[in-house]
């Protein structure tokens, strides 16, 4: 599947720049309501695309689909659009009927029953949470949290004396890959993003008589910068590859730690090129590269994840680094 | 479309392609002998004339060109696997390595129907190896600025001047050289023509230049009033530097960007699985090399698809080689950084195989294009020149 190719990804991409354009999400980033974005949202029918057609779903492949959860990214779409999309599918397979249509966030916990993710979802209006703990799965009602994080953004909470409007068991998936997963192709977008603001401001910005763009030290590091953002792209596009409900754990590894890596080197860079204007609040280069960083700590950052893929290797030392990233890493066929 | 989002489609290796695979697995496992891993790090400058005939006998040299011309009829898929395999065990290619990748697709390209049906059978069997004469003395990345010059002699052309760093010219049998036919160094890109050059002609002598670690992969050529037939010449006369540049996509988005250091790493794998050193920051390593690893390989399978599809993808091969090369190069480096515990027992060929691929790993951003000369390019990509 190519991007040109994909039709769905031109509509999703009108329908973004109609609800997600930067004065909506700074707006929703100041705590403002989202009721009318995600009300866009759940009419497109984009929310299950995810879901096979037998439940009612629109059955895109994962390949149709990544894209689209890139996309979102790219625009910074300020809701839980990929974990909605997920939460769907994954109830729909389990036979469970979903008694809301609000955003839902995923929710992995660990077995001392903490969430597995350094920074929590950003709130964003979300209502509810598809909260795993091994086995057992329970849609559970969010609050908004008590303060913005380090970050500036509102985080969720569950709320842990709430009645679970969903409760069921179900093996063979860890929320933890999907969540991580989800983090990788928005944070590839969104890094794609950053890089053009960049480009299109040494290309404006002038210093010592010519544009930025012209000196070579300016060159280079946007050559980098571009470079990174390819690699994780290809990175979040490979694992997002394959079917069913479960997403592969070594693959996600691969995700997240090479966009994560990516994030890092891209925001560095585009603070470079950008200078002190960059750093200002009123800059929307500050949306990009927060938005960024978040996501690096989100779900694992790069040891976490590169460290499963090293053991997974050292538990099959046998057959080459050839051999092994053909079988383990390569994208899955659907 | 400025940051290359497009230009990267997800490309799967077909069926066919990947079910060669096993052929060239079990052709290994009977043909190649291993030889200690510091040897088999030479990766692409390993050269045995005997085993790349073994493989010209298998018909696996010139896998893509067509079998009218004793080649594979295959897509570059194939040669993909093919070439793979051969880097992922550090088979010794060098000796048909220029001819197979570059000048028989040239050839098959530019090339008189005379050209063809003499030296492309002959590149396929390995009887004739070739190299490529870009670099001079004087003319480094700066290519257009080449002083060699072939300058017409009736229907003959003489042929006068110097080649550097040419891969292997002392073993190879023909040079494709890039020489100035008209016109000065004035006139940069333009007056510059492809010639082929018998390398056991009068006038020609060859020195071999050995490097840092004691190997002599490359060489210095000089041309005294060399006589080349009017049949040597190339293509077009003066189109010398578009028929070079449609070759660069072929020669930066290969396997052999991305496994430069692959026996190193395998080695070092081997080390940690038996080693009760081996630790979170030995997985976290490793696992961050091998996933760089399989996107760069993803992203040469792509390119390969461009490639294909008879599509040039300079700009975006550029890009995977100096991801690819940085790649090769960290390797040793990062490795180096957590193996010299001096209270741990390292075997003797892991740290000799180390040794050489830390030294030698410097050229892997000089070779094919410095990272340098790619980076500006790459820029000129986004727009910036």
């Amino acid at each position: 599947m190519n991007d040109q190719d994909n039709i769905f990804l031109d509509s999703f991409i009108r329908l973004l720049d109609d609800v997600s354009g930067l004065a909506a999400v700074r707006a929703v980033h100041h705590g403002g309501d989202t009721t009318a974005i995600w009300d866009k949202i759940l009419h497109s029918g984009f929310v299950d695309a995810l879901v096979p057609e037998a439940h009612g779903g629109g059955g895109l492949s994962r390949a149709e689909v990544a894209p689209l959860l890139s996309a979102a990214g790219r625009s910074l779409l300020p809701l839980a659009f990929g974990h909605t999309a997920v939460a769907r599918l994954l109830i729909a397979d389990a036979g469970e009927t979903l008694p809301i249509g609000g955003p839902i966030l995923l929710w992995p916990l660990n077995d001392g029953g903490t969430l597995r993710s350094q920074v929590a979802p950003a709130f964003f209006e979300a209502g509810h949470a598809l909260v795993q703990r091994g086995r057992s799965f329970q849609l559970l009602p969010l609050k908004r949290g008590d303060a913005v994080d380090g970050f500036g953004f509102l985080a969720a909470t569950l709320d842990s004396d709430a009645v679970a409007l969903l409760d069921y068991s179900a093996d063979g998936y860890c929320l933890l890959n999907w969540a991580a997963a989800l983090a990788a192709l928005a944070s590839a977008g969104a890094t794609a993003r950053t890089i053009e603001m960049s480009l299109q401001h040494v290309t404006e910005r002038r210093q010592f008589g010519r544009p930025l763009g012209n000196f070579q030290a300016i060159q280079h590091l946007a050559s980098q910068a571009a470079e990174q953002s390819v690699l994780a792209g290809t990175a979040a596009r490979m694992a997002f590859s394959g079917s069913g409900v479960a997403i592969d754990e070594l693959r996600v590894a691969m995700a997240k730690s090479l966009t994560a890596s990516a994030a890092a080197d891209v925001s560095r860079i585009a603070h470079a090129l950008h200078g002190a204007i960059g750093i200002s609040e009123e800059h929307d280069l500050q949306l990009y590269t927060r938005q960024l960083k978040r996501w690096q700590l989100s779900f694992g950052a790069q040891a976490f994840w590169a460290e499963r893929i090293g053991a997974a290797r050292l538990a099959e030392p046998e057959g080459s680094s050839v051999d092994f990233i053909r079988e383990r890493l390569a994208p899955l066929r659907v | 479309m400025v940051t290359f989002d497009h230009a990267f489609r997800t490309t799967a290796l077909p069926a066919e392609a990947e079910d060669f695979r096993g052929e060239v697995k079990a052709f290994l496992a009977k043909n190649f002998l291993s030889r200690p891993p510091h040897m088999c790090a030479r990766s692409w400058a390993g050269f045995d004339a005997d085993f790349s005939r073994a493989l010209g006998a298998q018909g696996w040299l010139g896998l893509t060109l067509p079998t009218r011309y004793g080649g594979g009829g295959k897509d570059g898929f194939f040669r993909f696997v093919l070439v793979e395999e051969l880097l992922g065990v550090g088979a010794p290619v060098a000796a048909h390595w220029i001819g197979d990748r570059q000048s028989a697709p040239l050839l098959l390209h530019y090339g008189t129907n005379e050209q063809r049906d003499y030296f492309l059978p002959r590149i396929c069997s390995g009887e004739l190896f070739f190299c490529i004469g870009m670099s001079e003395p004087n003319s480094g990345s700066d290519l257009a600025s080449v002083r060699t010059r072939a300058t017409h002699d009736g229907n003959d052309w003489r042929l006068n001047g110097s080649k550097i760093w040419t891969t292997y010219a002392h073993k190879a049998h023909y040079m494709i050289a890039l020489v100035r036919t008209s016109g000065t160094t004035e006139d940069r890109q333009k007056g510059l023509s492809q010639f082929l050059i018998d390398l056991q002609a009068p006038g020609v002598t060859i020195r071999p230049i050995v490097d840092l670690c004691g190997d002599a992969h490359f060489s210095e050529v000089f041309f005294e009033d060399v006589r080349l037939p009017g049949s040597a010449l190339v293509g077009t006369e003066g189109d010398g530097w578009k028929q070079v540049n449609a070759e660069l996509a072929f020669e930066r988005s290969g396997p052999e960007r991305v496994y430069s250091s692959i026996v190193l790493l395998d080695l070092w794998t081997q080390y940690l699985s038996s080693s009760a050193a081996a630790g979170a920051a030995h997985r976290i390593l490793l696992g961050q090399f091998l996933a760089r690893l399989a996107a760069l390989r993803e992203m040469s399978i792509a390119i390969t698809g461009r490639l294909t599809e008879g599509e040039s993808p300079a700009i975006e091969a550029a890009l995977i080689k100096d991801l690819g090369t940085t790649l090769e190069q960290e390797i040793p480096v990062e490795i180096a950084t957590l193996l010299a515990d001096p209270d741990q027992l390292v075997d003797e060929e892991m740290m000799r195989t180390l040794a050489y691929v830390m030294q030698v790993s410097p050229a892997y951003s000089l070779r094919g294009g410095t990272r340098e000369i790619l980076r500006s390019m790459i820029a000129r990509g986004l727009g910036l020149r």
